[in-house]
């Protein structure tokens, strides 16, 4: 798994490497506008070593606000599956927030948390919480009959079961969807420390725009697409180690 | 009779179609650019141009290369860090004679009168941008470093500065900078300015760019689009076209207040043409080789460009 991800990811940065160079030779344009093999191979030995500990550094945000909309997705999905007034509340306000675009609220997150980690792990859990959200109210609101039914009729469900049932009927789309949302996650905090940090790739990114240095851009592009292949790869190793785990259980939910 | 009709409809149809990409967006920075589109100066040259607002993606000398603009507005920093790169950009054009890019602090703290004032104080920079190049310098000549002052990160906001976290924030003078220092005054804390080229740093602004290939194959257009442009700058800072200049800027900044519109007008005439009967447009040579010799000490450039070979306006006498 690790290694399909990863090599995938050498072919589709190789390949738009190769697309680039192409444009560049095919129009004439000089390494101001896009940097010939070997300035990118130079600019990569120069920044190799900062850029991965940026990269590191943002990775590790990235994995903390994700488990931080993880957990605040699972709560009110499971607040917003209610069919009373509150869980109908707590849907419209949780869909009502996403309309609000990051880039407008940063801001104001700058505003009362400053500059620095905390800035960053709250704008990487807001982008990546979202469809985590919808993911987790679609799945909780949808009940299963032929289970819960059971359960009802012998007097024996509780809210902790429903939502045990539910989880467990629809783990590959959970187990999916967070290692999706490690993509998101990963954006939000390049987005946070480029609008709002003095640390990270988002960061360092920056500067090299400030530069005009696309060959900067290019290794730190290198860099994140490795280590969110790795990432990646290790959540589905995980939520696949789960599954198989529950299934062997037997899938005994009630227990 | 058709043939007349023809001949008169001739120089509106043979108008050169050119595109032109500001460095920001539309503001009092760029009054003489859309003067010149606005009230017929390029029109009157046989030009039909397309004014592009800029912004923080948008690097004008890339948009020269591709073919998506003939002619923008560049700083020098990026200039001769294309020029290093085997960019084949040129200027034409030297809009900005003293950098508005400078510091913004409270009056209430003691002036800085000399670079030695700095020691101990938190200045904000944008790391990567001009101002932290402009204030390493500055530093160099006063003999400090990094560990004699507090270098803060500057972001899109000015919370650190209005808290007063940080002693020096760097403003644009002309635009930003009328905008905070009348709400501070209006908040009870008038500001002053701390200018580099008091302290004989000369970085240049923003200068008007092209392609070399342009230059060499068409001169006659460049030499339209520069006379054109820089009748607009005369023309838009002209003090008896006031009225007109503020109602262009009205046009494309609506946001700004009339009164502040008219004091960054001001300031923006004192930067663009210092004196009066100054020639807008002047190629400033020696702050041209001091803005190379910047870079270079500072290892921004890996080695000398000759950026005197790139310009192609009218120079300092």
């Amino acid at each position: 798994m690790l290694a399909r991800r990863t090599y995938q990811f050498l072919i589709v940065y190789a390949a738009g490497l190769a697309l680039l160079l192409g444009l560049k030779y095919l129009a004439g344009l000089s390494d101001y506008v896009i940097p010939g093999p070997l300035l990118v191979w130079q600019t990569f030995r120069d920044v190799y070593g900062r850029y991965a500990a940026d990269t590191l550094n943002t990775l590790s945000v990235a994995v903390l606000g994700q488990i931080v909309s993880i957990c605040l997705a699972t709560a009110i999905g499971i607040l917003g599956r209610q069919t009373t007034w509150f869980g109908n509340f707590v849907k419209v306000a949780a869909y009502n927030v996403q309309a609000y675009p990051i880039v407008a609220l940063a801001p104001i997150i700058f505003i009362l948390l400053g500059d620095g980690f905390i800035t960053r792990l709250v704008i990487a859990a807001m982008i990546c919480y979202f469809p985590l959200l919808l993911v987790v109210l679609g799945v909780m609101s949808e009940p299963v009959v032929e289970i819960e039914h059971f359960y009802r009729i012998t007097g024996r469900m509780r809210w902790q079961l429903e939502v045990k049932i539910r989880a467990f009927e629809n783990l590959h789309k959970l187990t999916t969807v967070v290692a999706g949302s490690a993509t998101l996650a990963m954006a939000g905090t390049i987005v946070a420390e480029f609008i709002a940090a003095n640390a990270g790739i988002g960061y360092s990114i920056r500067i090299a725009l400030y530069q005009s240095d696309l060959g900067k851009i290019l290794v730190a592009l290198f860099h994140i697409g490795i280590s969110l292949s790795v990432y990646q790869a290790l959540l589905e190793w995980a939520g696949a180690r789960v599954q198989r785990r529950w299934e062997a259980a037997g899938g005994d939910v009630a227990s | 009779m058709l043939l007349a009709c023809l001949i008169a409809a001739a120089p509106a149809d043979a108008a050169d179609p050119v595109t032109y990409r500001l460095k920001w967006l539309c503001n009092s920075s760029t009054v003489g650019d859309l003067y010149a589109d606005v009230h017929g100066f390029f029109a009157a040259a046989g030009l039909a141009v397309e004014v592009r607002a800029g912004g923080p993606e948008r690097d004008a000398i890339k948009e020269l290369e591709l073919g998506q603009a003939q002619f923008g507005v560049a700083s020098a920093d990026q200039v001769i860090r294309a020029a290093a790169k085997g960019s084949p950009v040129v200027v034409i054009a030297q809009i900005f004679q003293v950098n508005p890019l400078q510091w913004i602090y409270r009056a209430s703290r003691p002036p800085i009168d000399d670079l030695a004032d700095l020691e101990g104080l938190t200045i904000g920079v944008t790391y990567g941008g001009n101002d932290e190049t402009i204030m390493r310098t500055l530093l160099a000549k006063a003999g400090l470093d990094d560990r004699d002052v507090t270098l803060m990160s500057v972001r899109y906001d000015f919370t650190p500065f209005y808290r007063g976290r940080a002693d020096l924030w760097p403003i644009y003078r002309n635009s930003q900078g009328i905008v905070i220092a009348d709400r501070m005054t209006r908040a009870g804390e008038p500001v002053r300015f701390f200018n580099p080229a008091d302290f004989g740093v000369r970085y240049v602004a923003n200068s008007v760019v092209t392609h070399q290939r342009l230059l060499e194959t068409r001169p006659d257009l460049v030499r339209r689009f520069r006379q054109a442009l820089l009748q607009g700058w005369q023309a838009a800072l002209d003090e008896r076209n006031e009225a007109q200049a503020l109602e262009t800027i009205a046009r494309f900044d609506p946001d700004t207040p009339p009164d502040l519109l008219a004091r960054q007008l001001r300031v923006t005439r004192e930067l663009v043409r210092p004196t009066a009967g100054f020639a807008i447009g002047r190629i400033d040579v020696k702050a041209w080789r001091q803005s190379e010799a910047i870079m270079r000490g500072q290892g921004l450039i890996p080695e000398p460009v000759d950026v005197l070979a790139r310009l192609h306006g009218p120079e300092e006498p």
